[in-house]
């Protein structure tokens, strides 16, 4: 008799885990209320961005470099692009296909370091040329509200990587994909935060 | 209950609805030195009412997607439940017609 599942004639019905009755885990539920959490400061943060932006005269101000549009456009789709490995990766875990779950893990985790890595670089840039922090109300909403979103990536990442060396050990199988779903819901909901802040910020 | 709350109990929709007209009136807006400025025509008031009304939504519209979230993996839950009992239960009548006893191991 095989422990932890009723065998039928050419069939494996795995037995219910403890939480499964539930339709909405705790986990799940955590998850919703924390992103319910984090929605509500970045739009505490777009409210002040707005009220900066819409009152000012000149945006940007005249003596202030312009944000470099191009390439953070393809920054973003690189960002956008992420998406794809990381449902390919729980179709992967929904398949036990554990190499492949590993390698979507860290494709995605790559092109969010990219984005990371790319920011950092246009950030330098930005200082170099005179916007800083200190640079008046459009240094610091571009800041605070971009590197923001940029610690919620790095955070994000940082979970992708955690989750992928899990995966490659064989974390996510026989039903245990809850942590998983939880990494994926919360890399969408950065990617879906980038494109709201995008437009707003560097097309507005 | 009383006669008197008895009496004044239908008042309480026309006070509630006289309260509410009475408070998004102007003159009483006004009163606040923020709500004064953001009526007035200067960018500075026009932004901080976009603001305002931002963040009036921005609650609503959150709390309503999370709500409609529950609402829909509930759904979805509920309806795999239900294909699954179907298939178990497809598989047990297939299983008691079986001569050769495949049972449960």
């Amino acid at each position: 008799m095989e422990t932890g599942s009723l065998v039928m004639p050419r069939r494996v019905v795995p037995l219910a885990r403890p939480d499964e009755g539930r339709a909405v885990s705790n986990a799940r539920l955590a998850m919703i209320i924390l992103i319910a959490g984090e929605s509500m400061l970045f739009a505490g943060l777009i409210g002040a961005y707005l009220v900066f932006r819409l009152a000012a005269r000149n945006w940007p101000p005249p003596d202030l470099p312009r944000l470099p549009l191009g390439l953070t456009a393809a920054n973003s789709v690189l960002l956008l692009a992420s998406g794809f490995p990381m449902a390919r990766a729980l179709r992967a875990a929904r398949r036990y296909d554990r190499r492949r779950l590993a390698r979507s893990l860290g494709q995605t985790a790559l092109l969010g370091g990219t984005f990371l890595v790319v920011q950092g670089i246009e950030w330098v840039r930005l200082v170099r040329h005179g916007l800083t922090l200190a640079s008046g109300t459009y240094g610091a909403t571009f800041y605070v509200l971009i590197g923001c979103h940029g610690v919620h990536v790095l955070a994000a990442v940082t979970w992708l990587v955690v989750t992928g060396l899990l995966a490659r050990r064989g974390a996510f199988i026989a039903g245990r994909q809850a942590p998983l779903e939880m990494c994926a819901i919360y890399w969408y909901f950065v990617c879906a935060l980038w494109v709201v802040l995008f437009p707003l910020v560097y097309l507005s | 209950m009383t006669n008197a709350i008895r009496k004044t109990r239908p008042l309480v929709p026309v006070l509630t609805v006289a309260a509410v007209l009475g408070a998004a009136s102007d003159v009483l807006a006004q009163a606040c030195a923020m709500c004064g400025s953001a009526l007035s025509d200067d960018p500075l008031g026009r932004a901080i009412s976009w603001s305002i009304i931002f963040l009036m939504a921005a609650p609503y519209t959150i709390v309503g997607t999370a709500a409609l979230t529950l609402v829909w993996i509930h759904r979805r839950a509920a309806g795999r439940r239900r294909a699954a009992s179907m298939e178990l239960a497809g598989l047990q009548a297939a299983t008691a017609g079986d001569p050769s006893g495949g049972g449960l191991s």
